[in-house]
């Protein structure tokens, strides 16, 4: 039989196997998807402050600084356990501009969970209906991104935050 | 106590295999001598799986693997097929089912002793490589730090009698092929003639028995539990399993067939290599938690990777024999237009283009994800018009290929088979007008009916019919044939001519399935020992006096806070009629009935197949 033939599995096997280890070593979690938004632009929002109705916030007021958006809800308890972080974020870090979107909350309900816990965003945007979340393809509570100057999200993390996160793939991006 | 008796004896049992691997280099062994290390180091191993079931029989909690996956108010017989419902556990199963493979092909009698030795040193090989990866990236026999008094629960999902005996039977399949795989190296390496090629065919048509079992009780495990109503989702898992299923099919028709034709035992020699090299790439999928489906465990990279390792190892040493050592010196196949070789051929090449195609469907998404960072997924629509369609030819042919010929074009009888045919397409136009027409219906009724009628024809016209062991040894092939057909008129029947009703109900109400009045009872709660049960009871065909009772629902686990659905089933010899208990909304419960035509045929269908199978293990 002609080599070639003979050969054929051994590299349909190399082939399965770079594929798999690169698949592997990437660190890929099969139940986390990527995300579709990863490198694109921020998709279009308008929400008004949580304090203030008649505040509002757009997508072009976070062009040309980086801005960090992170959605939580008083009802979700993972947002309560990395809450203390973006107080640390914010003093580290003046120039970031933290952006929160309470996320299908009563409105009284999020003002107190701010009051008790301490508001560490510069502006908190009312998702009351969910759709600024939908529009980012959040899958659950908490989600953070991180978008640059040009208005590209350039990181996404689903669950709450922690400090090797914030270390390791937050901070070498700021 | 006992997982450091568990772990030791898994210690000793490697030891005596790295023993044993070198033993071909360093000391020469007595065959008998090391026919006893080889019993040995298997009687360890299984002495090592059942101290980890006696952990878990006991609940066990020092051990960290019987406190992350039991619980003490579990049935015992969840306790024991705990054993093998998380990685660890399932790891030891495999290599424990390795040793048992290793063990009872030591007693085989009709091979040379050489031949034997180096078979079995394969198998070593393959006993240190798993037993590595157990016992440095997948211990069970770990101490738990911390005292506890309960454990985490298994997952309700496998607490079920099928879900308990599944993988076992599943696992025989898989590793049975590594002793076809080590019997195919250590005869490329040793250049022997053929008496090798019946103790493969033993073991191969053994493994295979094993496999459709395995792949039917999964599948008869995901119709009643997962409560979708389908009994086949083309999912990862089952792909993988049924790729080795197809090759093996391939290598058990190769081996009925060779009559010492070399092109044909080089094709052996593949498929054997190929058929292990299936079941550690399933493995490898399924373990390393590198595809989401039912089956997927925690994810662990480092884990992934070594069992990637052992994957390329077996793999790549396969081929790279097969490639170095080739049976030299061709003699050609006796090749006609239409006869046994010919038809054994094309039949081949079909299976492993199937094969290859799930492969295909299988991997792209990890292909794709590496490449685009996209998350895609390949499913039913993919898998279902490409890998049917490659397989009708085949079912064609081999509705008459045990009846042809070996060295002629002439098909014996032609004429009653052009008969039987035309008659039978007759049949099944008029019926698929009455009834709905669908073009993938006809077509699959017609070959289910086609596979049985030709089978039929072959016996009756080609043999005496005898009520004697031999005559049912020589019709074997015929009969797993049939088998084929009525899961085929199974498959179709479920899987086209399904029908699906939906309901929105009070307590109390009755409504019309397929003719016949239902009345929904009741919703009932209860606790069991382990969950929390919601039930609604249906009773079906009121108007008669024997009315049956049906029961659907949910089962909520306290301990994992996990739901499961339990489908209510009535089953019927020509269809199943299937209760899904949905949720309630202003008052009412949604009620979901499908009925499933000829669902028994799929099941009824295997089991020919799998008698077959062991009747093809006692001829020679």
């Amino acid at each position: 039989m002609n080599k070639i033939v003979i050969l054929t599995p051994l590299i349909i096997l190399l082939v399965i196997c770079i594929f798999s280890l690169t698949y592997l070593l990437s660190g890929k979690d099969p139940n986390k998807p990527p995300s579709a938004l990863l490198n694109k632009d921020v998709p279009i929002f308008e929400s008004s402050s949580l304090y203030n109705s008649k505040e509002i916030i757009r997508t072009i007021d976070i062009k040309n600084k980086k801005t960090l958006i992170n959605f939580f809800a008083s009802w979700c308890s993972p947002c309560k356990i990395e809450h203390p972080l973006f107080f640390e974020i914010s003093e580290k870090y003046p120039e970031l501009y933290l952006l929160g979107f309470n996320h299908k909350d009563p409105t009284s309900q999020a003002k107190k969970y701010l009051e008790d816990d301490g508001n560490p965003y510069d502006f908190v945007g009312v998702d009351a209906d969910g759709l600024i979340a939908l529009e980012f393809g959040v899958f659950g509570l908490p989600e953070t991104y991180l978008i640059n100057e040009n208005g590209k999200i350039v990181f996404k993390f689903m669950g709450p935050i922690t400090t090797d996160v914030l270390k390791n793939e937050i901070e070498p991006l700021l | 106590m006992s997982s450091l008796f568990g772990f030791l004896s898994l210690i000793f049992a490697t030891g005596i295999n790295f023993y044993l691997f070198f033993s071909r280099y360093i000391l020469r062994f007595q065959s008998q001598r090391f026919n006893f290390f080889i019993r040995l180091s298997s009687l360890l191993t299984l002495l090592s799986f059942f101290s980890l079931m006696y952990a878990y029989i006991i609940s066990d909690f020092s051990n960290y693997n019987v406190f992350q996956n039991s619980h003490s108010n579990k049935p015992l017989i969840y306790k024991i097929s705990g054993t093998w419902g998380n990685h660890e556990g399932s790891m030891l199963l495999w290599l424990s089912t390795l040793s048992i493979f290793s063990f009872f092909f030591s007693f085989t009698k009709n091979i040379e002793d050489d031949f034997k030795k180096l078979t079995l040193i394969i198998q070593s090989f393959l006993h240190i490589l798993f037993s590595l990866f157990i016992i440095f990236t997948s211990n069970p026999f770990l101490v738990n730090s911390i005292l506890v008094n309960e454990g985490l629960g298994l997952n309700p999902i496998l607490q079920d009698p099928g879900l308990a005996v599944h993988p076992p039977v599943l696992y025989a399949g898989y590793i049975g092929y590594s002793i076809v795989f080590s019997i195919a190296i250590a005869g490329l390496f040793q250049n022997k003639d053929d008496e090798w090629l019946y103790v493969a065919k033993k073991w191969s048509l053994i493994s295979w028995t094993f496999l459709t079992g395995g792949i039917a009780l999964g599948s008869y495990w995901a119709y009643y539990e997962l409560g979708w109503g389908g009994w086949w989702f083309w999912d990862p898992v089952e792909n993988i399993s049924l790729m080795p299923w197809i090759a093996g099919l391939a290598l058990v028709h190769s081996l009925m067939m060779v009559r010492g034709e070399q092109a044909i035992k080089k094709w052996i020699v593949f498929l054997s290599i190929l058929c292990f090299s299936l079941s550690v790439f399933g493995t490898f999928l399924v373990r390393s938690g590198i595809l989401t489906s039912v089956h997927s465990f925690a994810a662990d990279a480092s884990r992934g990777i070594f069992i990637l390792l052992i994957f390329f190892i077996v793999t790549g040493f396969g081929f790279l024999v097969f490639l170095l050592k080739e049976p030299k010196k061709s003699n050609s196949l006796n090749l006609l237009f239409i006869n046994k070789v010919s038809a054994l051929v094309i039949n081949n090449i079909l299976m492993i283009i199937a094969t290859l195609t799930i492969l295909l469907g299988t991997i792209y998404p990890i292909i794709i994800e590496v490449l685009y960072n996209k998350r895609i997924s390949v499913g039913g629509p993919y898998f279902n018009s490409t890998v049917i369609p490659i397989m009708i030819p085949g079912f064609l042919l081999m509705s008459i290929a045990p009846i042809l010929s070996w060295q002629t074009n002439k098909i014996i009888n032609s004429k009653k088979y052009a008969l039987g045919f035309i008659i039978l397409s007759i049949l099944v136009l008029i019926q698929s007008f009455f009834l709905e027409f669908n073009t993938w219906g006809l077509v699959g009724l017609l070959l289910g009916f086609w596979i049985i009628l030709a089978s039929i024809i072959a016996i009756c016209s080609s043999y005496k019919v005898k009520f004697t062991i031999k005559f049912f040894q020589i019709i074997n092939p015929h009969i797993a044939h049939i088998g084929v057909g009525i899961a085929i008129i199974g498959i179709t029947c479920s899987s086209i001519f399904q029908t699906e009703l939906d309901f929105n109900l009070n307590e109390g109400d009755k409504f019309n399935v397929n003719g016949k009045m239902v009345l929904f009872e009741e919703i009932a709660t209860t606790n069991q020992i382990n969950f929390q049960s919601l039930r609604g009871k249906f009773l079906f065909d009121i108007e008669k006096d024997e009315s049956r009772k049906i029961e659907a629902g949910k089962n909520y686990y306290p301990v994992s806070k996990m739901i499961t659905s339990e489908a209510g089933i009535l089953h019927q010899w020509n269809k199943d009629i299937y209760f899904i208990l949905g949720d309630q909304k202003n008052n009412e419960w949604f009620v979901k009935v499908l009925i499933n035509p000829f669902v028994s045929f799929i099941w009824l269908g295997v089991i020919i197949m799998m008698y077959s199978g062991l009747i093809a293990v006692t001829r020679r």
